[in-house]
């Protein structure tokens, strides 16, 4: 089998590979509806930053940590 | 109702800019009410839920214990919504209630409150779910500013974010 060809430019991001995501976003990656999110933000058991606005922002890598303890 | 009112004063500029938001946001403004019947209904119904759940607890229950992660087996008493529901286990002396969450794809429950007095544990959950609307609120209030100031640059179109707010309301 060939090896595949080496690709001079990197391809674009994927929405995957973000760093945060916005609330309706992770909702969707996690297949819940945004209450269960919102109340998983409550309780603590999902950690958010505030973009400059306020706006909630999950960092991906908070996404993936509740992913795992699940 | 003053917020019709006040959304007919939107200048023809506040009224696309309101619009734009309604179709942006959509989603939300399906979910949220839906989510805040729920918590109205809980918070009405404290003294009902637990009546019911008491009774649940004198009662032999039929279905399969609920195991948790303490080690604790719980039964059934209420359901809450979908996925959480109110459940009781007989202690020493007594009777312990829980509220558990279902995950389904752990598939297992977790406990968001436990104790020995019904009322006081079903309270501490409608409370955190109100606060958890709140906190939905406060977000999209901010999303939607976002929104706006990025779609209308150097333009004022507070108030029709401020309009959009009150749908949350309605």
């Amino acid at each position: 089998m060939e090896p595949a060809p080496k690709t001079e430019a990197k391809p674009a991001a994927t929405p995957a590979e973000r760093l945060a995501y916005s609330i309706q976003e992770a909702a969707d990656l996690l297949g819940v509806n945004y209450f269960s999110v919102y109340r998983l933000v409550q309780r603590g058991k999902l950690k958010v930053c505030r973009a400059l606005r306020g706006k909630l922002l999950v960092p991906r890598a908070e996404l993936l940590k509740l992913l795992q303890t699940q | 109702m003053s917020s019709r009112s006040d959304r007919r004063r939107l200048t023809t500029l506040e009224e696309q800019a309101y619009a734009e938001a309604k179709e942006h946001f959509v989603e939300h403004l399906k979910q949220f009410p839906a989510s805040r019947l729920i918590v109205e209904r809980l918070e009405q119904g404290v003294a009902k839920i637990a009546l019911a759940a008491n009774m649940a607890a004198s009662q032999t229950s039929q279905e399969s214990p609920i195991p948790t992660d303490d080690g604790t087996q719980w039964h059934r008493s209420v359901d809450l919504t979908d996925n959480i529901c109110l459940c009781h286990r007989p202690i020493s002396g007594g009777v312990e209630y829980a509220v558990l969450e279902y995950f389904p794809d752990r598939g297992r429950h977790e406990i968001w409150h436990r104790g020995p007095n019904v009322v006081e544990v079903l309270r501490l959950f409608v409370q955190e779910q109100r606060q958890a609307l709140q906190v939905w609120t406060e977000d999209l209030a901010s999303q939607v500013r976002e929104f706006l100031e990025e779609k209308y640059p150097r333009q004022n179109v507070s108030r029709a974010a401020s309009s959009f707010m009150q749908l949350l309301r309605a």
